[in-house]
């Protein structure tokens, strides 16, 4: 099976938060970045902007701190959820995360966690850059290592001093 | 409720006093945003208060689809008396701040009084706190505005500021957020510098909620895919502007200059905007939640990194006669760091660069600066005098018109002014809609409206845009530039468009200028947003409403028909060159546009004057008794 994962380009983003805002529409039925299960961390005096999201990791550390095993991965899309009958609201996950990518609602403790919007992402649909695309793994990491070994010809040149 | 967060907060400065009150009542009449904000300050400001005076009311207005998830949710209306025209102030700024204001709690700021020493609000979720500000004074904006975060301890802090222009009350102070967005004009930073208040930060963890939200996901999806196929989303999203200033000169609708004339061969073969971008963007940005990133993040090595939008583009070349980029560039950061409206600036180093092209002045008057046109010394030495108060730059502060003063009455003569501002930077004498929609507007710059835009866009199509124009504004000749007839109503129309956008606390350019030319999509976004059912004409019905308020406030402030008025030149001086060579207003023709303009409206001919019959209509009997029947 093709899993598909959200992939985060930080070089494209250009700091709107329509992903921030699209996804409290989506998952909570009103507008609310606070809300949001991606959220852009802004150097604006820089013009830079990097969005956090899961990264659903292979061995989630939310999984594996929730006493009440109520965080899971889906299996059909990859994403890790919460099952929120199980959840106690204790936010192990929260402080867990290498990446600080699981987020909490400030106004009710509920953990905010990305679902992939069950395999069609809402934040991929308004991204005007491109910086958040909804990718194939294995076409990307094979992506990545073609990019990867696409320097090595201009290293071995260098190394034997050929002009370019 | 749904859209507004229902709260208008107060703020009395000199006393030290919160308060609040429901924005409920007033949104049947008024939506928000712009439209409230008119109502606001019509009943908050004391007739007789002048604009530095404790009582003028500063007033922040956000809308019902402000913060909301749609194209162009970030816009701010900001209102108050206007140092430079003693009429209402107007002026909008975009970036993050608006809808944090919402997430805090609040569709409308109301700040009266004066603060005993420096000082800037802290707007936390709910609650609001008057905090010291003695160490940011003389910050410029970008500094404060970091300042701010790293004192709170939270990045996310959204911060609106004024800079060292603003604290030293230069007419023309703006108000500055991130690194370029500004309410630029009408000079809302030195009303802000004269309450003492130098920055309002806002943080908020709360929602705007929304009636439809389903309804609203799918139509605000499908409004974001419609845009990305645009040719204008396009052209702004990857340019900004900068690639269109050459058409704009070579079709003679940018003037060169102090509006001394259109044609420069030099800019139109060589200017240099877009290899610019090419060399230092960095990226393209928009505000909040804008897919359509119309302003340009450059980082230039040695001057510094910034955003901008359209003015300067203009302003600080064609307007100074500069075609060197760095020098741009320069200009732009400078003004923004210091927080005086580019606009005004620019125009008022044009008037400088002209009194001393005809030798009205020379460099004794000003300090020993040898004002040449397009001089690099000259433009930014200015700059720094004006946000400094310094020799001659003190004169500027205070105003084209006071700077003329002190020169003499040949340089009074000179000065391109309507209501205390520079014009928009527009050719006037070639495009009719321009000049009527320049003269009658609610503040010496109340351009682009959309049939000023119509007129350029003719030129790519004339058969089609007239089309456009009959469909849109009941007249072909709307669209032809040369022409004076069918402008009154078009220009009636375009300002009410302008209006809806404004009144809901979203971005004009999208919806009525660039994008979406016409009201049925945002009137779409309300409904949904809200819950209200409004139909397209009783949108443009509160829009009418708006436009008459904001002129009876103006009225009640002295104006009249004889201020809706553009410099002699236009009437005086023909184009000399170029695509409209030998164009002028006609004095006849332009004064039967405004009487056309004046009647549609329901307006007295002679007076300008709303009339009570009109006033009533609209539902503003208790303006009309205030206002008609005063001594």
């Amino acid at each position: 099976m093709m899993i598909k994962t959200l992939v985060l380009d930080a070089e494209k983003c250009s700091g709107c938060r329509s992903c921030e805002a699209y996804c409290s529409l989506k998952h909570e039925g009103e507008c609310a970045p606070s809300k949001g299960r991606i959220h852009v961390v802004k150097w604006e005096q820089e013009g830079l902007f990097v969005p956090i999201n899961c990264m659903r990791c292979q061995e989630p550390a939310c999984e594996m701190v929730c006493p009440k095993r109520a965080t899971f991965r889906n299996y059909t899309t990859g994403a890790m959820e919460v099952d929120p009958y199980r959840c106690i609201g204790c936010m192990s996950c929260v402080f867990a995360c290498p990446f600080g990518a699981t987020f909490v609602d400030k106004d009710t403790g509920k953990v905010l966690k990305c679902d992939l919007c069950d395999g069609d992402p809402t934040c991929v649909k308004v991204c005007p850059t491109g910086a958040l695309t909804f990718e194939e793994v294995s076409k990307e990491t094979y992506l990545k290592l073609l990019a990867n070994a696409d320097r090595i010809p201009g290293l071995v040149r260098k190394a034997i001093a050929v002009e370019e | 409720m749904f859209g507004w967060v229902g709260k208008i907060l107060r703020v009395d400065l000199t006393e030290k006093k919160i308060t609040t009150e429901p924005t409920e009542p007033y949104v049947d009449d008024y939506i928000g945003g712009r439209g409230l904000g008119v109502r606001l300050i019509y009943d908050n400001f004391v007739p007789g208060t002048e604009p530095f005076d404790p009582g003028n009311p500063l007033i922040f207005n956000v809308g019902p689809l402000t913060g909301t998830a749609m194209p162009g949710s970030g816009r701010v209306d900001v209102t108050a008396l206007s140092p430079m025209s003693r009429l209402r102030a107007k002026s909008n700024f975009g970036a993050y701040w608006g809808p944090e204001l919402k997430y805090a709690g609040f569709d409308h700021l109301v700040i009266t009084g004066k603060s005993e020493k420096p000082c800037y609000l802290f707007i936390n979720d709910g609650s609001v706190e008057i905090r010291d500000a003695d160490h940011l004074w003389g910050k410029d904006t970008f500094e404060t505005q970091k300042a701010i975060q790293a004192e709170l301890r939270d990045s996310e802090v959204k911060v609106v500021c004024i800079g060292p222009a603003g604290e030293r009350l230069v007419t023309f102070a703006c108000l500055i957020t991130e690194t370029g967005d500004a309410a630029g004009r009408t000079g809302m930073g030195a009303v802000m510098g004269s309450k003492n208040l130098k920055a309002i930060a806002v943080r908020g963890f709360g929602s705007v909620k929304v009636a439809k939200p389903n309804e609203l996901l799918e139509l605000a999806l499908s409004t974001v895919a419609e845009m990305k196929e645009h040719p204008a989303y396009q052209e702004l999203s990857n340019w900004g502007v900068a690639r269109s200033m050459q058409m704009m000169y070579d079709f003679s609708f940018f003037p060169v200059g102090y509006f001394e004339d259109v044609h420069w061969e030099e800019i139109i073969q060589n200017y240099q905007g877009a290899a610019y971008v090419e060399k230092y963007q960095i990226r393209n940005m928009g505000c909040f939640c804008c897919p359509n990133r119309c302003m340009n993040f450059l980082a230039v090595p040695g001057i510094g990194k910034g955003l901008t939008s359209c003015e300067p583009w203009s302003g600080f070349t064609g307007g100074v006669w500069n075609l060197d980029m760095d020098v741009f560039w320069e200009a732009t950061l400078l003004t923004n760091r210091l927080g005086i409206d580019c606009t005004e600036t620019s125009a008022s180093i044009g008037l400088l660069m002209e009194l001393y092209h005809d030798g009205i002045i020379t460099a004794k008057d000003i300090d020993g600066v040898k004002m040449e046109r397009g001089s690099k010394e000259a433009i930014l030495t200015t700059i720094k005098k004006i946000a400094a108060r310094e020799g001659y730059g003190d004169l500027l502060a205070q105003g084209q018109k006071a700077a003329a003063k002190s020169f003499g009455s040949a340089a009074i003569e000179k000065v391109d002014q309507v209501k205390g501002l520079a014009p928009h930077a527009y050719e006037f004498r070639a495009y009719k809609s321009a000049a009527l929609g320049q003269a009658v507007g609610h503040r010496g710059d109340p351009l682009p409206l959309r049939v000023n835009l119509l007129e350029v866009d003719w030129h790519h199509a004339p058969e089609w845009f007239q089309s456009v124009a009959a469909q849109q504004f009941g007249s072909e000749e709307a669209a032809i530039p040369s022409s004076y007839q069918g402008k009154a109503l078009a220009t009636i129309i375009s300002e009410h468009m302008e209006r809806v956008p404004d009144n809901m606390g979203v971005c004009k350019w999208l919806y009525g200028l660039f994008l979406f030319q016409d009201v049925e999509r945002v009137t779409a976004f309300f409904n949904l947003v809200t819950g209200k059912e409004l139909e397209v004409p009783q949108i443009l019905k509160i829009s009418e409403r708006v436009r008459n308020l904001e002129r009876m406030f103006d009225v009640r402030q002295g104006l009249r028909r004889d201020d809706d008025a553009l410099p002699r030149k236009f009437f005086e001086q023909p184009l000399k060159k170029g695509k409209y060579k030998g164009a002028v207003l006609e004095k006849e023709k332009f004064e039967q546009m405004k009487d056309e303009y004046y009647s549609l409206r329901g307006w007295d001919k002679n007076t300008g004057v709303p009339t009570r019959e009109k006033l009533e209509e609209l539902g503003l009997k208790d303006i009309a008794d205030e206002v008609l029947e005063a001594p």
